[in-house]
Formats: structure tokens, C-alpha cells, sequence
């Protein structure tokens, strides 16, 4: 864990990556605290610029505080991103790892399976899924999940199939273990690695692809969220630009941050690629 | 009377284009014979070495025997009863696989990396269900561990604080560790050092005569095989060219491809 963490720590920007999704976790986590009214309320006047009328960011065209929206936006981002990942590496690790480990006719229908998921644009369909669902925030969910989870079932296929026929795998069959025993004890753990990583840059994919859709207007509108601050208030870009530029900016740095600690994790788990600097 | 019998074994690969292509191009299906009709039975508590270089099929005829691969046709048997016949229960053949364990090439790669070796040696021992109490399950590991000659403050270590050597016995006590009355042996020395070869090949030797073991041998390397196997079959491509005892074998080799590999071994008395 320390050598890891060493390895780690050589990557100056993953480094700084951490801590920023560590701040933007902060946040989410203390923002009851902070604003403790719901972000939809009426604070004040409205379309404020940032710093007057006590508004640290700024305030909308129905008077929403933009920093409450922003504080409490956070936790939406990423619990949305966290659970649709977490679901869709579910997935995708059931489908790999069938796929890959039984090969032959099993293998063949989960791949076309798969593929035609991989062939539809993710985002169309994302919206496709919402727009069917009604916006909710289970929708929102089932839709990122559903649009995701083929590149993991592809990279863990990849593993399985690797690692099926080494020397260490085909003496437990050898040893009478059974072969979900193998495959859960024997070669999933030795693939864990590229899933992390893939796994991290999922949660800024699908943290881009909720703004999307809350910008769309196809989020839960009960619930506030980046996207659709960005939504509300991109007529009055002009005019007004803290609206729609703070909650930009919130987006753009937690994905590149998120995008920071993926390649980190990637140079300190992947052995092959560590000596590359 | 003989424990092991292969009958016309043979193995088949085939290595076809997909459908959709043989279609478009009309190509026709090709088959690639790995092990073509091969027979040879072993007594128990011997010795059977199978050599040849490779592709001679002799890592198929291994994964046959210990069943990680169907025969295309023929069968084994062993100890009376036919290995891959599809029609013994799935208890008969885990009973079947408790006796036939294996030693692999590699001891790199034959190790999972991130299990401890006191887990790796107690995995047979849960899967057949040799020892129910931890107790005793630990009591065995270090029993297999002092067996190959390793200690028993060595089953908290993983495979990769080991030498090459001491990993290799690390599979022996793995192979050990179900009971087996036969270990299939796939080339197990070829990827150490000379000097340690001996040792691991004496240590197989002691094994064999305090368990009453047998072993079938596969090796390229002659030298090997002249101290360990009480009888040798030669193959090449697919097929056993000659079958004899080591003295005879090496003094009036039969078949020209067996002379070739004799030839090919080093006489440093020569030199």
C-alpha cells in the first residue's frame, strides 16, 4: 500500500487531481452546512452579479443562489457518477467475465450483445432511456449505466481470456476448484488493476454525460445539478454569465481532476507501464 | 499391471477460418493434428518419460492425461477406470482429478501472485475435502512444506519472494497436497538453472519412492530424462516413434529422429 501510494505520488498532477476531488467531496459532503436552504428557494434579488446582495456567486433570473446550487450540485454529480459506474462495472464484469472465461457460442452472443450497445451513440441513447423512463434520478442512473458498461465488459473479456490459460489458472482446475471459484478468487483479482482505472475515468464520463442531460432539461427536477444551472442559464449568457459559467467551471475542473487520478492510478497499478518515465 | 493406459489418443486443433470467410473465399477447414494415435501405458510407481522437441505434442498428451484437455479420439485409463468418458458424475470425476494432479513448466507463471503460499498449498486440500479443521489443514501445509524441503514459516510468504527453485517446489507441495497417486510433470526443470534441476529432480525422485507416486515425464532435455525414467517414449509430430528403457534407448536408438535428438545432446567427455 505505501509502495503504491509511493508510485503514486510520483504523478504530480494526480496529486493535485486528488486533492481537488477531495475538496469537491468536502463540499458535497458538508453542503447541509453551508447552505442549509434548499437550493431552489427565492434568496434574494434576482440576476445579482457575484459579491452583491450577498450572494457569493452571484444569483439567477428567479433569484436562486448560484453557490448553493453549486455546493449542493456537487453531491448529485457525484453520487449519480459513482453509483452508474458502480453499476455498469457490475455489469460489464459479469458480461466479460462469462464471456471470456466459457468462450465459444456463450462468448460469441454476449460480444453481439454488447456490440449492438457499443454501436448506438451513447449519449442519444442516454437520452433515448430518460425520455422513456421519465427524469428521474433512478432513470438518470439506469441510463448511464446501460450506456457504459460495454467498454468493461470488453477490457474484462480481454483479461479473462489472457489469464485463463496461464499456468496458475489451469492448475486449479487441476486442484478440483470449481469455476466460480476460479473466476472469482483466481482471475479477477489479477485483473483488478485496468478495472480500477477504467472504473475512475467512467465517473467523469457519466458525470459529463448527467450535465448533458440535466442541461437538456431530462435530469430530476427535484434535484439540483450542474447541468441544469448551465441550462438555466444559458439564454442569459450575455447578459448575465456568472449563471451559467460558475457551474461550467465546477464541471470542467471536477472531470479533469477525476481524469488526473485515473492516469495516476493507471501509472501506479499498471506494472508494465511504471519505469515509462 | 499398468495404471495409466492411453489408447490411439489423438488431438485435434482445428484452426480454421471463421465461417463467414471459408464462405467468401472457399477455403476448407483445416485441422491441425497435435497428437496423432498415440498408445503407451504406465506401471504403477514408475517413471514414464515422454520426449521430444517442441510441438511434438508431448504439453497435449500432459493436459489430456490430467484432464484439461477432451481427447479427439481414443481414451485414457486409469487405475480401471476411463478418465474422459462424458458420462462419470461430476463426483467421479472430481475423485478422478484428486488423484492426477499436475507439476507445471513454469514456476512463474504457475503461481497465483497474489495468494500467500499457506493459501495456495491449503486450496486442494478445501476443494477435495481432505481436512475439515483449520488446525489440521495447517498442520498439513507445513507438512507438505517440510516435505520439499521448505519451512514452515515460508506458508505466509507470496510466490514472489521465492527463487525459481523454491517456487518450483512450492508447486510439487501444491501437486502433493490432494494425495495424488500420479503427478504429471511438464518439462518442471526446463526453466531452472542447471544446478538447481538436480535438486529438484532428487527431490521428485525421494517423493516418488516415499509416496509410491508415478510420474509421467515430459521433457526435451535427454539428460533429464536418463536419470529419472524408467521407460521412454520418443515423439515426434504427433506421433511415438519409439519406446524403450533409457540403456537401450541411448545405447541402440531404433528410429533415426531418435538418433538425431541423442545426437544433439552435448558430450562434454568430448569435448
Amino acid at each position: 500500500m505505501l509502495a503504491f501510494w509511493h508510485r503514486y505520488k510520483r504523478n504530480r498532477s494526480a496529486v493535485f487531481g486528488l486533492v481537488v476531488i477531495v475538496l469537491v467531496v468536502l463540499m458535497a459532503a458538508t453542503a447541509d452546512f453551508l447552505y442549509p436552504f434548499d437550493p431552489f428557494r427565492l434568496a434574494g434579488k434576482p440576476l445579482s452579479a457575484p459579491g452583491t446582495n450577498g450572494f457569493l456567486l452571484g444569483s439567477d433570473s428567479l433569484g436562486r443562489d448560484v453557490a448553493a446550487g453549486i455546493v449542493h450540485g456537487a453531491k448529485t454529480s457525484l453520487l449519480i457518477g459513482l453509483i452508474a459506474t458502480l453499476v455498469a462495472v457490475f455489469i460489464g464484469i459479469l458480461f466479460g467475465a462469462l464471456s471470456g472465461y466459457y468462450g465459444g457460442q456463450l462468448d460469441n452472443m454476449l460480444m453481439r450483445i454488447t456490440e449492438i450497445f457499443q454501436t448506438i451513440p451513447s449519449f442519444i441513447f442516454a437520452i433515448l432511456l430518460v425520455a422513456i423512463l421519465k427524469p428521474s434520478i433512478y432513470s438518470v442512473v439506469i441510463a448511464i449505466s446501460v450506456v457504459s458498461w460495454p467498454g468493461v465488459a470488453r477490457l474484462v473479456r480481454g483479461e479473462f481470456l489472457s489469464l485463463k490459460s496461464r499456468e496458475f489458472v489451469q492448475a486449479c482446475h487441476t486442484l478440483g476448484m470449481s469455476d466460480l471459484r476460479i473466476m472469482l478468487r483466481e482471475i479477477l483479482p489479477n485483473c483488478l488493476s485496468p478495472i480500477i482505472v477504467i472504473g475512475s475515468l467512467m465517473v467523469a464520463t457519466a458525470i459529463l454525460i448527467e450535465s448533458g442531460l440535466s442541461f437538456l432539461g431530462l435530469g430530476d427536477p427535484n434535484i439540483m445539478s450542474w447541468g441544469f444551472q448551465i441550462g438555466a442559464g444559458r439564454t442569459m449568457l450575455r447578459s448575465a454569465w456568472w449563471v451559467c459559467t460558475f457551474p461550467g467551471v465546477a464541471i470542467l475542473i471536477t472531470v479533469l481532476a477525476i481524469n488526473l487520478v485515473g492516469e495516476g492510478l493507471n501509472d501506479a497499478l499498471n506494472p508494465r507501464l511504471r519505469e515509462r518515465n | 499391471m499398468s495404471f495409466i493406459i492411453a489408447n490411439h489418443l489423438t488431438r485435434q486443433y482445428d484452426l480454421s477460418d471463421p465461417w463467414i470467410v471459408r464462405m467468401l473465399t472457399s477455403n476448407k477447414r483445416k485441422q491441425l493434428t497435435a497428437v496423432d494415435d498415440v498408445s503407451f501405458s504406465i506401471d504403477k510407481g514408475t517413471t514414464y518419460a515422454l520426449v521430444g522437441e517442441s510441438g511434438s505434442g508431448k504439453s497435449t498428451i500432459a493436459k489430456m492425461v490430467v484432464g484439461l484437455l477432451a481427447p479427439s479420439a481414443g481414451a485414457i485409463t486409469f487405475d480401471g477406470k476411463m478418465i474422459n468418458d462424458e458420462t462419470i458424475s461430476k463426483a467421479d470425476r472430481q475423485r478422478l482429478r484428486r488423484r492426477i494432479q499436475m507439476v507445471f513448466q513454469s514456476p512463474y507463471a504457475s503461481l497465483n501472485p497474489r495468494w500467500a503460499v499457506g493459501d495456495i498449498l491449503k486450496e486442494p486440500i478445501r476443494a477435495f475435502g481432505l481436512f475439515d479443521s483449520r488446525a489440521d489443514q495447517d498442520k498439513r501445509v507445513n507438512e507438505l512444506l517440510d516435505q520439499v524441503g521448505l519451512s514452515a514459516r515460508d506458508a505466509n510468504k507470496y510466490p514472489h519472494e521465492f527463487s525459481g527453485g523454491q517456487r518450483q517446489r512450492i508447486s510439487i507441495a501444491r501437486a502433493l497436497s490432494s494425495q495424488p497417486d500420479v503427478i504429471i510433470c511438464d518439462e518442471p526443470t526446463s526453466a531452472l538453472d542447471v544446478s538447481v534441476q538436480a535438486q529438484v529432480l532428487n527431490l521428485l525422485k525421494t517423493l516418488q519412492k516415499e509416496f509410491s507416486l508415478t510420474y509421467l515425464f515430459i521433457s526435451h532435455d535427454l539428460a533429464v530424462v536418463s536419470t529419472m525414467a524408467n521407460k521412454i517414449g520418443v515423439l515426434n509430430e504427433g506421433k511415438l516413434v519409439e519406446e524403450a528403457v533409457p540403456s537401450q534407448l541411448f545405447a541402440k536408438p531404433e528410429n533415426p529422429y531418435t538418433k538425431m535428438l541423442i545426437d544433439a545432446v552435448p558430450d562434454f567427455g568430448k569435448v
